[in-house]
């Protein structure tokens, strides 16, 4: 699948986050998180994960967590993906 | 529920919940949103552009759920407007809450902070990367509305003191003529100099029309407030990415804002050791050269004044059919800038 505009989903409440997807030529993902420091390379591994599953190989995804756990990272993706390639 | 409030009486609560925190309701904004607890307002924000502002939340739901909720909001609308990065300006005991909802602090003052939501600025570096130069460099800020013989001086006389200098053109437009049309008549105009590179200001740099003070004293000094958080913003961010060692401003007689910017940046600056250099500025028939003048001349269609206040790039354009509209909304524009 392929970002065909621009969405987002989650919001910016504690242990929650907001995506923001957005078509481009290539796959760019950044990660801002208050946890950033401890977790970044856990919280893109499982950003990777849901990307690969869906077969997004281009894009801008852009991350803002506030500690969110696993399933709210892959649910609000899936949401911003879903919205994203509609 | 964060709502948009859209009614008078709406907009009254909004306004009686901001001033009780001692804080200023401005008109200025897009989207004022807030959110009710039995039938009465517990807190409020609004959005104007990219910038967040009036956030205010009543002193007995602070630390609560409020202050995500209403980001969220300002976010999605800010988003779908179309804008990637957001600003808040904010007293210094609330940066804390800010950073913690991704919030970026760009500009530490003792009065105000201003934080950046997104990674406009870490964008806004790495997309110029490849015009930085190493040794002693310089910098000038210009507006250029339009073009005149004297940034054609300052530039120039600027460049000739330091090994490259960043002509940044102001992005914001608020003047006559739009930015494009600025940013090309000083590309042509300065084409022949080899040691420039021009760029945009993007967001980063601030203006006083932009600058929200609703958090501010009504005894608060709020344009040299505004000028100060525009300097540090610059000489904490722009300039050490550049390497600009030297900023070139020009003399200003007559334009009393103008001439405060000057003493605020040779204060401010030097703190972070950057030189500031007032370039006396070129004059014609004993009267400085200004893009108010060439504004004028052209609203009287005085064509040899005109020419002699202009380079020829400039001119030619100014006399085009593309300038045709441009000269039409002349006639109406009233303002100095």
């Amino acid at each position: 699948m392929q970002f065909k505009r621009k969405a987002q989903a989650g919001t910016m409440q504690s242990s929650d986050l907001m995506v923001f997807l957005e078509p481009a030529d290539e796959l760019r993902i950044e990660i801002e998180s208050t946890v950033k420091k401890q977790f970044e390379p856990l919280i893109r591994r499982q950003i990777e994960a849901v990307l690969k599953k869906h077969q997004i190989r281009s894009g801008q995804v852009r991350i803002s967590d506030r500690g969110a756990l696993d399933y709210a990272i892959v649910a609000r993706l899936e949401a911003g993906i879903k919205r994203a390639c509609s | 529920m964060v709502v948009r409030l859209f009614n008078d009486r709406d907009w009254q609560q909004a306004r009686r919940l901001i001033e009780t925190q001692g804080l200023q309701f401005e008109e200025n904004f897009e989207v004022l949103l807030g959110i009710f607890e039995a039938g009465e307002l517990i807190a409020t924000a609004a959005r104007e552009r990219n910038i967040f502002k009036m956030i205010c939340i009543r002193n007995d739901h602070q630390g609560g759920p409020c202050l995500g909720e209403l980001i969220t909001e300002l976010l999605n609308s800010g988003s779908y407007a179309g804008f990637h990065s957001f600003f808040v300006f904010t007293k210094p005991e609330h940066k804390f809450s800010f950073e913690q909802l991704n919030f970026t602090p760009l500009v530490n003052h003792h009065k105000i902070c201003l934080l950046e939501y997104g990674t406009g600025l870490k964008h806004y570096l790495t997309r110029h990367q490849s015009l930085t130069k190493p040794g002693l460099n310089g910098a000038v800020i210009v507006n250029c509305n339009p073009f005149t013989l004297g940034h054609r001086y300052l530039i120039e006389t600027a460049a000739a003191r330091v090994d490259h200098l960043y002509v940044f053109v102001v992005r914001e437009d608020r003047s006559v003529f739009p930015f494009d049309i600025r940013l090309r008549l000083v590309r042509e105009g300065t084409a022949d100099l080899p040691n420039i590179s021009i760029l945009d200001t993007s967001d980063y740099a601030i203006s006083s029309v932009t600058f929200p003070a609703y958090f501010l004293k009504q005894d608060d000094d709020i344009q040299t407030l505004q000028m100060e958080l525009d300097l540090i913003l610059f000489a904490k961010h722009i300039a050490p990415f550049f390497q600009i060692r030297k900023r070139f401003i020009g003399t200003e007689p007559y334009c009393r804002t103008t001439r405060i910017y000057s003493e605020t940046m040779l204060r401010v600056l030097s703190g972070f050791n950057i030189e500031t250099i007032q370039l006396e500025r070129q004059k014609n028939r004993n009267k400085v050269i200004s893009a108010f003048r060439v504004r004028e001349a052209l609203k009287k269609e005085a064509l040899e004044t005109l020419r002699d206040l202009v380079p020829e790039t400039t001119f030619q354009f100014l006399l085009s059919d593309q300038a045709r509209e441009l000269r039409a909304r002349l006639l109406d524009y009233q303002r100095r800038h």
